[in-house]
């Protein structure tokens, strides 16, 4: 069976439900056994949720439209 | 070729090799003065070949100096040696260097047997080889540096070549060519170089230990050259060395340095792939940019040199003195083509990829797609194409839909909405003047991504290197150490806003590499396969990359999230 250095290695696909059949069987053999590693798969999928549910680093719209303006006009004077 | 694109020159230093071999410091080096490393290399290698070899007298070898700049058609290089007196148009030792110069494919033993019949040793056939070698350097050189001619000499000579054949025969013939290979000394430092450096003494040098001080001269540029790591890295100079010897046909070093890449880690089937079509490989824009411009300075097809785009790589954040280097590694590598065609080394590894002559015209240019049917539909292809038409308002439409994206990318890099900002204007702007260019080998929104990425990576560079994730070893040791039970519903823990800071924080500790992955494919929502594109990586590299990003952000994250009403206090890894 996996050691858990192993399963911490190889479990990326499976968080998100790409791993190949073999390796699913192997990984999931694990964790069955393995309570530290279904700890670690439950929060990393949970990191995973709230890291790209979140806006740290949303840009508020008018910045986009101060930017879209500011680069315009820098390139049309560059083309005049 | 115009001097436009030619890189700037700079204020010079002494340099008395280089005074002894021309009388002064030509322009050529003095173009070069960001990398003094590099200059002194070539300034060994000629002293070594032209001004102490004795095999042949100077002014023969500056004549073939001179055929080989003819045979580039390398104007600088010509200027150079225009006081050459030229070797008499029929004779056996200027048909020879023309035709491993000219014909290098083609060249063979027979060349070398016609050569030694005309009563030539092997010493002088090794300085004839090791001068012709020399000749493709400093014209690559020049192909790439563009230097301004060296005053009084810029009036062009021109000199008559012999006639050769049109076509020859593909000549397989056992190498190596020389009779004379005796055995340097054990404490030979060139080859203790060697062995340090890739783990053995190439065939390529051993084949030369009849003159030991052109061998030392030769590991000193590899040394000094191929080896450093400031500026380029090591295995970009590799793939470089890989994509010109797999255009000058030359199976013996693409199998050496295939073999070298796959020592440090790079897997066969990548280099392999670059070595058939490197704008198929799992490499950035970036380094796909570097590999297309310096292919350009192989020595075939004969005529090389032409279109080398010194501002094509600055768009792609490479710096002066990274494209000095890259040219520079591009004269390192033919001068190694030209060595092993003219002596025959024989590969020190069985050649996964062996040359013959139904390969010389796969790599014309022409033959080469435009653009690559892997590329997946683009959303914003037709808006491309009207800018790319000349419509530049329509380019609006493009910074409109990718501000956000950039822009965000861009904060989590750099750590800071006002220079995110300024960058990201940077970036539209950068793509805008360089969208000509953009061929579809990508999305345009990886291209434009991968620009950001550059232009961050430098604005980082400019300031003090970033804090490393605190109390997380950015090392193979990496284990989780937060083993403890999330609550079911994390979010209902932690206000909205007070996530975002605690994420934001996660991401801004991180080290870079892993932060920019997680910043790709999290953030701002890029494919594992277009991120792996817009950073250069493998998607395996991306995704071990990635894995680690996360489990090191859930570290950060986890004192907030963690269940509060029952603790597993027992919960270790095994």
């Amino acid at each position: 069976m996996l050691s858990c250095a192993d399963f911490l290695a190889e479990f990326g696909d499976y968080l998100e439900d790409l791993a190949d059949p073999e390796l699913r069987t192997r990984l999931e053999e694990h964790l069955r056994e393995c309570k530290t590693c279904q700890v670690i798969v439950d929060s990393t999928r949970k990191t995973i949720r709230i890291v790209t549910d979140s806006d740290s680093f949303s840009v508020p719209a008018y910045n986009v439209e101060l930017i879209v303006r500011d680069v315009m006009a820098r390139i049309r004077d560059k083309k005049r | 070729m115009s001097e436009s694109h030619a890189i700037r020159n700079e204020p010079f230093g002494q340099c008395p090799g280089l005074v002894e071999a021309y009388g002064f410091v030509p322009n050529l080096f003095r173009a070069q003065s960001e990398l003094p490393r590099v200059i002194e290399a070539e300034e060994r290698l000629i002293d070594a070949v032209v001004v102490q070899g004795n095999a042949l007298s100077r002014r023969q070898k500056e004549s073939l100096l001179q055929t080989v700049a003819s045979v580039g058609e390398n104007h600088y290089c010509q200027a150079l040696y225009r006081q050459a007196i030229p070797v008499e148009a029929d004779s056996a030792l200027l048909k020879f260097v023309l035709k491993l110069a000219k014909h290098t494919p083609w060249f063979c033993a027979n060349d070398v047997e016609a050569l030694r019949r005309n009563g030539f040793d092997d010493a002088t056939i090794l300085e004839a080889v090791v001068t012709t070698a020399v000749g493709q350097l400093l014209c690559t050189l020049a192909d790439g540096l563009r230097p301004v001619p060296d005053p009084g000499l810029a009036s062009l000579v021109s000199s008559e070549l012999p006639e050769l054949p049109e076509s020859f025969d593909w000549v397989e013939s056992p190498g190596p060519y020389l009779q004379s290979q005796p055995r340097p000394a054990d404490d030979f430092r060139p080859y203790a170089l060697l062995r340090e450096q890739v783990g053995f003494v190439p065939n390529l040098f051993r084949v030369q230990a009849l003159w030991p001080e052109v061998v030392e001269a030769e590991v000193q540029a590899f040394e000094q050259i191929l080896v450093p790591e400031d500026l380029l890295s090591r295995v970009q100079k590799e793939k470089i060395l890989l994509v010109i010897s797999a255009a000058n046909l030359n199976t013996y070093c693409v199998a050496v340095h295939s073999q070298i890449l796959n020592a440090m880690g790079v897997p066969s089937e990548d280099s392999d792939q670059i070595v058939e079509d490197h704008r198929r490989a799992a490499i950035s824009l970036s380094d796909m940019a570097l590999l297309d411009e310096v292919r350009k300075l192989a020595r075939r097809p004969a005529r090389s040199g032409a279109g080398f785009e010194t501002e094509l790589l600055r768009t792609h954040g490479f710096s002066e003195a990274q494209i000095v280097e890259a040219v520079a590694m591009a004269a390192l590598t033919n001068l190694l083509n030209t060595l092993q065609a003219g002596l025959g080394a024989v590969p020190d590894f069985p050649p996964r990829r062996v040359f013959s002559p139904k390969d010389l015209y796969r790599f014309s240019r022409q033959a080469r797609p435009t653009s690559d049917a892997a590329s997946p539909d683009d959303p914003d292809a037709e808006v491309v194409a009207r800018v790319q038409n000349g419509d530049i308002e329509a380019f609006e439409e493009l910074v409109r839909r990718h501000t956000r994206r950039v822009m965000a990318t861009l904060a989590g890099l750099v750590g800071n909405m006002d220079d995110a900002r300024d960058a990201t204007q940077d970036v539209f702007l950068k793509a805008f003047e360089h969208i000509d260019r953009f061929q579809r080998r990508s999305k345009f929104s990886t291209w434009l991504i991968s620009i950001a990425i550059n232009t961050g990576t430098e604005l980082l560079r400019q300031r003090k290197p970033s804090e490393p994730l605190e109390d997380v070893k950015d090392e193979e040791g990496f284990r989780p150490r937060q083993i403890q039970s999330w609550a079911d519903n994390p979010e209902e823990l932690v206000a909205a806003a007070q996530r975002s800071g605690l994420v934001r924080e996660g991401v801004l500790r991180l080290p870079e590499k892993y932060r920019v992955a997680v910043l790709l494919r999290d953030i701002s929502q890029f494919s594992t396969e277009e991120a792996a594109v817009a950073l250069g990586l493998s998607v395996p590299a991306l995704k071990a990359r990635l894995l680690r990003g996360r489990l090191m952000l859930r570290e950060s994250l986890a004192p907030y999230f963690i269940r509060t009403e029952k603790r597993s206090p027992d919960a270790q890894l095994c």
